[in-house]
């Protein structure tokens, strides 16, 4: 049993795990930033159904709101950090398969927003990661 | 003065021998399978030189040779291939010597004509060795020597020669003195670093070298070639990794080795130090930054310019010049950073031996086993930049305590009886990666051909995540053990192929990609699998080189200290399994575990069983 994914559920999912969880709380705590994370048509899924994208604010430690957002909209939020990778390469980040950094570091996961703050707050985007692999999603099998 | 020639048939390495006693040239043309089992940089050096390093050889004897070689790739329009390497029998090690370095020097010599230059000999008096566009000359150097630090002198030379374009690679006050440590300085603070390759040229009174040419560089594919090195720098222009180098340096990285417990602190003593963050890339581009420099045509521009106050813009300090005397030494103030940076570029000394020896020094003060009698009354404590930064002058100088520090840290920690102290690895003091934060970094130190280094192999950055796949290097816990052996094998002959071309390690360019821009550029039909081949086999013969000089399996270890594990930080309560790596290592080399020596079938497998017979190239 778990959620699928990625979807509203899944999302709304990640955001209560994030706000329950002590640890992200305590390393995240200076963490000032929201994220849009853009997710691209690969192997995994309908090609059709993408992009899809997610807007997730987190501030200090918490997830002050999370959706699912159209990404072709006109008013896509201005976040602080918008990450962009194909469906198969979040998920495989997402279940424990790839290394966050390794995706960064590969081309597999691009970033963009201030570098600075993200190199500052590498713990915190760690612990961002480890929050979503405890979110279950669903076997599509 | 003699001329020399150039040619540019087939890829043909040009390589110029020079006399320094006689003032004699030699041309050479290498071809067919030497040119084609080496290309060129540190391998082609091993090859040109292998006859010569024998065991009693003295670095400092005036037959001792040194080479200065670039690769295929050096000076074309291709991406971060503004590089060179420097390669002799190390002062400081005995054994094989090799320094890499980037900037416009390189690239010059290729537009001379030169692929690579052999000096042997020792001029009578101190002199600068002139290139210029097929033209050889020795000019003296009495009014340099001993008066101009590496800045001034090649303003001085370019003004000598009335010729402002020309590009000079020199030594300071510390390759005059032939300190163990002294590097080779080009352009705007470029160096070639590590092994004391300044200290053989200072033994052959070789004061700088100045090149000018207006040659093409020679290229197989030209039109294939601009279209490939456009693509690529496309993709490197938008690669993260470039983009952290360009943005903050080569410590764009430190907050992430520092959580990993990958940056040392206290003479690796400590995994935790307070205020660590205000040296890093991003807070460095946030205060004192005034603008970038960068090598011979690189998009990524990882070099610092920095300001402080209304002084003058000057070169900022990168990753191991900032944790060797930044947290290595409990220091944590910026803008001392970049004057102990400045002092040490100056005088011509490596950041990373001397940070480290003032850092030993620092460890003894502690236990109580070096005295304010034995300082000449300075206090060594941890975080005092003042003093370090009069341990600097006086090691340039071989003054007071600095005499004691100008010999390296094996040295020193043998003067106070207690060697095993020393962080070094073949008489190579330990550049800044703690392997107790990255256990690759063990087995990379203790078997890099020259001593404990992270040039051989920069595998901290596979530890972090820049995996490369289509060379088999894949992503293992940073702690792990024998399970990453083979992945250090790979890394180590991937770089030492960059190493040969010579592309800069930092450059994030897939395999294919060096291989399709390889074959435009020397017209040979290479694959990844031929790439890593040559690797292998420069790697492989750096390695016979070492055996044969006695710095074999004995020497494959790395410092006693290292064996304990840290407190707190990133890395606390772990040790390396280095002996379980080691044994794996030796497997998958092919190197007889007795011995270290590549077995025969190694050698025949690589083509250098010609070498083997005698430790001679037929
Ligand atoms: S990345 Fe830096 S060191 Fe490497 S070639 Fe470019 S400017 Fe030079």
């Amino acid at each position: 049993m778990g959620y699928p994914f990625p979807s509203e559920a899944w999302l709304n999912a990640l955001k209560d795990t994030l706000n329950r969880d002590e640890r992200y709380a305590e390393i995240a705590k200076n963490w000032e930033g929201d994220m849009t994370v853009i997710i691209e048509p690969g192997e995994r899924g309908d090609p059709e159904s993408f992009p899809i994208a997610k807007y997730m604010d987190l501030w200090h430690g918490k997830c002050r709101s999370a959706r699912v957002i159209d990404p072709s909209s006109e008013d896509l939020p201005d976040a602080a950090f918008t990450l962009r990778a194909t469906i198969d390469n979040i998920y495989k980040i997402f279940t424990g398969d790839l290394d966050p950094m390794q995706a960064m570091l590969t081309r597999r996961l691009r970033v963009e927003g201030n570098m600075a703050h993200m190199l500052r707050n590498v713990p915190t985007v760690l612990e961002f990661v480890r929050c979503t692999r405890l979110v279950e999603i669903e076997d599509e099998h | 003065m003699m001329r020399y020639e150039s040619s540019t048939e087939g890829y043909c390495y040009r390589v110029l021998h020079v006399d320094l006693e006689t003032g004699q040239v030699r041309d050479e043309k290498i071809k067919g399978p030497a040119a084609a089992g080496f290309l060129g940089g540190a391998g082609m050096a091993a090859h040109l030189i292998y006859d010569e390093l024998v065991p009693d050889l003295d670095p400092l004897s005036p037959e001792a040779p040194l080479v200065i070689a670039t690769g295929p790739l050096t000076g074309t329009t291709g991406p971060a291939v503004g590089r060179y390497v420097i390669c002799a029998k190390s002062p400081a090690t005995w054994a094989w010597g090799e320094a890499n370095v980037g900037g416009l020097f390189g690239p010059e010599l290729r537009a001379a004509g030169i692929d690579a230059l052999v000096l042997r000999g020792r001029s009578p008096q101190p002199v600068y060795l002139c290139l210029l566009n097929g033209v050889v000359e020795l000019r003296p150097a009495n009014q340099l020597w001993g008066h101009s630090d590496t800045y001034e002198t090649q303003d001085l030379i370019k003004e000598d020669l009335k010729k402002p374009g020309v590009k000079v690679a020199c030594i300071g006050r510390a390759g005059e003195a032939q300190l163990p440590f002294a590097i080779v300085l080009c352009d705007h603070g470029r160096v070639a670093g590590r092994t004391g390759m300044g200290a053989v040229m200072g033994s052959k009174n070789l004061k700088a070298i100045a090149v000018l040419g207006d040659q093409p560089i020679p290229l197989a594919g030209p039109e294939r070639f601009s279209l490939l090195r456009a693509r690529i720098n496309r993709e490197l222009r938008q690669d993260l990794v470039s983009e952290g180098l360009r943005d903050f340096g080569t410590s764009s990285g430190l907050d992430i080795f520092d959580y990993f417990g990958m940056l040392p602190k206290k003479y690796f003593r400590e995994g935790v130090l307070d205020g660590v963050e205000a040296i890093s890339g991003a807070s460095m581009a946030e205060t004192i930054l005034s603008g970038v420099s960068t090598c011979h045509g690189c998009v990524i521009a990882c070099g610092r310019k920095v300001r402080i106050n209304e002084g003058p813009e000057r070169k900022g300090p990168e990753y191991e010049t900032k944790i060797g005397f930044g947290p290595n030494l409990g220091i944590t103030d910026l803008k001392a950073l970049v004057e102990l940076g400045d002092l040490c570029d100056r005088y011509g000394m490596d950041t990373i031996s001397l940070s480290n020896t003032i850092g030993l020094a620092i460890a003894l003060y502690e236990d109580g086993m070096i005295s304010g009698a034995q300082t000449g009354g300075l206090q060594l404590e941890w975080g005092d930049a003042e003093v370090v930064a009069q341990l600097v002058h006086q090691t340039a100088a071989k003054a007071g305590f600095g005499e004691l520090l100008s010999q390296g840290a094996l040295w020193l920690a043998g003067h106070f009886g207690v060697p095993d102290r020393a962080l070094q690895v073949r008489g190579l003091e330990l550049a800044y990666h703690d392997p107790r934060g990255a256990s690759g970094m063990a087995l990379v130190y203790a078997t890099s051909p020259r001593g404990a280094c992270h040039n051989q192999s920069p595998y901290y950055l596979v530890e972090i995540g820049q995996t490369r796949e289509e060379i088999g290097i894949g992503m293992h816990p940073r702690q792990g053990g024998e399970e990453k052996v083979l992945n250090v094998v790979r890394h180590q002959d991937w770089t030492t192929l960059q190493n040969s071309l010579v592309m800069c390690i930092f450059a994030n360019v897939p395999a294919g990609e060096v291989c399709e821009l390889l074959t435009a550029a020397t017209g040979y039909d290479l694959t990844t699998a031929d790439l890593m081949r040559i690797g292998e086999r420069s790697f492989t013969l750096k390695r016979m080189i070492n055996v044969r000089l006695g710095r074999g399996v004995d020497d494959d270890t790395y410092p006693e200290p290292l064996f304990e594990p840290l407190a707190e930080g990133g890395a606390a309560g772990y040790v390396p399994p280095l002996e379980n790596m080691l044994r794996v290592y030796y497997k998958k080399r092919g190197w007889s575990l007795e011995t270290g020596m590549p077995d025969e079938s190694t050698l025949q497998h690589l083509g250098l069983a010609s070498y083997s017979h005698n430790h001679s190239k037929s």
